[in-house]
């Protein structure tokens, strides 16, 4: 059976272009980046040639990129980085409650130590709002994180309005931008962010590597101590042929972004009419316009996302449920009981993320399936719940 | 007559070997041949390194001025720069 692969969101396959100038960096050029030597030089070249592509793409300075072994590091490192270096000044967090586990998992840890976190709400769509941020911060506030766009419902965040806020407030500014940089023009400087997060293999990069950017004067604790690499920011010899493949991702990324977007949002629209049209009791999660390109997220009133997956995939569909499988008991995720939605409407979610690789006849093929499965699923459950009636937006 | 004066400049002081000439070859590749570039590097090692390492690739350097503890190195890039 043919596989269509509909879980960019999870990760993208890597682009043979992205592999090829990857390849020469285990055969060629394997020397280590901190060697004076030719061949230390030869792969210096190629970590530095990745900066500068992905400073590119961020409206950043080259000097302002870290290299990480994952945005999940990247995030970490920002929000500890900064609760230690920043510990005299103040002990207060704000974030919002959709965040990745990256973040909230962080907090939470911080919080051991003595970090204290306001956990933002949203509302029915998934938006923070940039007048609830200004209204959080206090004289302890160090540090506010929001991420550019949710990576389960697919809503893009205000957070220039955000930034701007924290500015104007003098409190740095953290976004976790894992699901839109290469997907969503960002522009650092415009957007007002001091720190920000991604990983490589949300764009057809390869896993593994990572990356936050640091504003120039923005100076936070380092989060791996040792040969200092990364100009002190990140110790580790570096991961040069992923740092290759980041940058050149990324590269391909900002060239090709404008016509990717409108190939993806057509799918995802396709997606979203073709489901919402034909099937009875569904739910758009997130923000219906103000939402990532290729993400088309749903909650299918009367059955599990679980089960809908399983279904799917023997059916040849790879997507994905925003609900945890634990024990047998599948757990509603924190970021749709965040838009107001009940347990067991939470516990029926399911996302398609499209990617480059995706057709219409694909979409299509989805179409045929997915009414048919979710009927078998809602004919074998005996409670089907008017949702209607239970969503805080209908 | 006055000498061409460099079209941009990269200011390199702080910047270690081997970096700093690696940053220098990613400017130059962005260039056209016969532009030139004007580092500034750290006495020391950088002067040597860098002037060295782009006439390896073909580069031609057009002077290099010692100044307040800094050298001022103009650099032309080559036709087609050595692989």
């Amino acid at each position: 059976m043919e596989r269509v692969y509909f879980d960019h969101a999870a990760t993208t396959p890597t682009r043979p272009e992205v592999l090829q100038a990857m390849l020469p960096y285990y055969t060629e050029h394997w020397g280590n980046p901190s060697s004076l030597h030719l061949e230390g030089v030869a792969a210096l070249e190629g970590v530095e040639r990745a900066r500068t592509h992905l400073a590119t793409l961020l409206g950043a300075d080259s000097d302002e990129i870290v290299f990480t072994g994952s945005g999940t590091e990247a995030d970490n490192h920002a929000l500890a980085g900064v609760a230690h270096a920043l510990g005299d000044k103040g002990d207060h967090i704000i974030t919002s409650a959709i965040e990745h586990h990256a973040i909230h998992d962080t907090v939470e840890h911080l919080g051991r130590v003595g970090v204290r976190a306001t956990h933002l709400p949203v509302d029915e769509a998934g938006l923070v709002d940039p007048d609830a941020v200004r209204s959080a911060i206090t004289d302890r506030t160090i540090l506010v994180s929001v991420m550019h766009a949710n990576n389960e419902m697919g809503t893009i965040e205000p957070i220039a309005e955000i930034g701007a806020v924290c500015r104007e407030r003098g409190v740095l500014f953290h976004t976790d931008a894992v699901q839109t940089v290469g997907h969503v023009p960002i522009d650092v400087r415009r957007m007002n962010i001091d720190l920000l997060s991604l990983s490589a293999h949300k764009l057809y990069g390869p896993k593994g590597v990572g990356a936050l950017f640091m504003r120039d004067g923005v100076t936070i604790t380092s989060y791996v101590h040792g040969g200092g690499q990364e100009s002190g920011r990140r110790a580790s010899t570096e991961n040069v042929a992923g740092i290759v493949g980041l940058g050149e991702a990324a590269r391909l990324a900002g060239e090709e972004m404008e016509q990717e977007t409108a190939h993806t949002s057509g799918l995802r629209d396709q997606i979203i009419g073709g489901i919402l049209g034909a099937i009875p009791d569904v739910l758009l999660t997130g923000h219906p316009t103000q939402r990532l390109p290729n993400s088309a997220s749903f909650c299918v009133a009367g059955i599990e996302g679980e089960a809908l997956l399983l279904d799917l995939d023997q059916e040849g569909f790879a997507v994905s449920t925003g609900s945890a499988c634990t024990s047998g008991v599948s757990e509603p995720s924190h970021v749709l009981l965040a838009l107001g939605l009940p347990p067991d409407i939470a516990r029926s979610s399911i996302r398609i993320t499209v990617g480059r690789g995706n057709t219409a006849e694909e979409v299509d093929r989805l179409l045929e399936v997915f009414p048919r499965i979710v009927k078998r699923l809602r004919d074998m459950s005996a409670h089907r719940p008017a949702l209607a009636e239970r969503v805080p937006h209908d | 007559m006055t000498e061409r004066a460099p079209e941009c400049c990269l200011d390199l002081r702080g910047t270690p070997c081997p970096l700093n000439w690696v940053k220098t070859k990613l400017r130059l590749e962005e260039m056209e041949p016969g532009r030139r570039i004007e580092v500034i590097v750290d006495q020391g090692n950088p002067e040597r390194n860098v002037p060295r390492s782009a006439k390896m690739e073909g580069h031609r350097i057009v002077h290099a001025i010692s100044q307040n503890g800094a050298v001022r190195i103009c650099i032309e890039r080559a036709e087609e720069s050595a692989p």
